[in-house]
């Protein structure tokens, strides 16, 4: 039922997007505050703890082993 | 009581190490089996292991109709626990998997999808002592054996209290004490001669299983499990033993 798009070419065509009703109760786990959703580039943002969680097909990896830091300035795509 | 002096190293298995490196230790376990992991359950309980988690979800009994019900289940990686409650539940009962494991949860997640519950099972990446999940975000917590293989259960426990409702209820499925004579020398036999063998066989590697076996001894019995559960705030904190305490469902609430 879920459709990979596997495209010849490598791209991902269609990113599962995170169910609005598990967004509404994932937070970052090293501040417990609220996460922001970036679908562009497929992570989970913590302003906060200012890091950056990865989503892989849907899955949203919260671990702080897994996070990037947002060392430089918050910009907008 | 189980905690080595210093706290400065944790138990793995039989062997003490690093606290810092023991949930990579694990995890490398887990990388190692999951593709055959329900296999290996069933040759380490002889398939009983299927029943103990229908148990586990007859004694939760989540509600059949359209009521909102939110269940967390930690360390679900494959999704055995999640899938039978959602077949045993209404539609409005869903469920959030929760696995420090990505292989784990890639096995799980196409089981989820082959049994059609995507809609209902979320799965997420996590570390049940950091839950990534709002205060008072679910109505029931369960973890199948997963708590063993946590470094500090006292922080996942007061991590599961903190993720779960006022009325919201805790339970573990777990290897326990044996408690009944006999078989207590029939289980540890298979435990250390028959099963390493057998995941040698099965899966080319004795010592993940050698790991399981030992961590399963060093876990805490039925009692001192249950003490546990009380100081992370839980109350009403009872105990079933299964198969003479080869395993062991505890539950508590959060009232």
């Amino acid at each position: 039922m879920v459709d990979d798009a596997e495209s010849g070419d490598g791209i991902v065509e269609s990113q599962r997007a995170i169910d609005p009703r598990l967004l509404a109760i994932l937070v970052c786990p090293v501040t417990k505050h609220p996460l922001r959703y970036d679908p562009v580039r497929q992570e989970l943002i913590s302003k906060a703890a200012r890091l950056a969680y990865p989503v892989r097909d849907g899955v949203p990896i919260l671990t702080s082993e897994a996070a990037r830091a947002l060392d430089d300035p918050p910009h907008q795509v | 009581m189980s905690q080595p002096p210093g706290s400065d190293t944790a138990s793995f298995g039989f062997r003490d190490v690093p606290k810092e490196q023991r949930q990579g230790l694990v995890n490398e376990v887990f990388s190692s089996v999951a593709e055959r992991y329900d296999l290996m359950n069933d040759l380490m309980s002889g398939g009983l292991h299927r029943l103990w988690k229908g148990d586990l979800i007859a004694w939760l009994a989540p509600p059949k109709g359209e009521r909102p019900f939110r269940l967390l289940d930690v360390a679900g990686g494959t999704g055995d626990v999640a899938i039978r409650y959602a077949r045993r539940s209404g539609d409005g009962a869903t469920a959030v998997i929760c696995d420090i494991s990505p292989e784990m949860l890639e096995v799980g997640q196409r089981k989820v999808n082959d049994a059609g519950l995507a809609t209902r099972i979320e799965l997420v990446e996590g570390n049940a002592e950091a839950l990534p999940f709002a205060d008072r975000s679910f109505d029931a917590y369960t973890i199948a054996f997963g708590i063993r293989n946590v470094t500090n259960i006292d922080r996942a426990l007061a991590e599961a209290f903190r993720v779960l409702k006022t009325g919201g209820r805790f339970m573990c499925l777990e290897f326990s004490e044996v408690q009944v004579p006999i078989l207590d020398r029939i289980y540890d036999f298979h435990s250390f001669e028959v099963i390493p063998r057998l995941g040698k066989l099965a899966a080319g590697a004795a010592e993940p299983y050698q790991y399981l076996v030992e961590s399963i001894r060093k876990f805490p019995k039925q009692e001192a499990f249950a003490t546990m559960i009380r100081d992370a705030g839980f109350e009403r904190v009872t105990y079933r033993n299964l198969t003479g305490g080869v395993a062991a469902i505890h539950s508590g609430w959060k009232i």
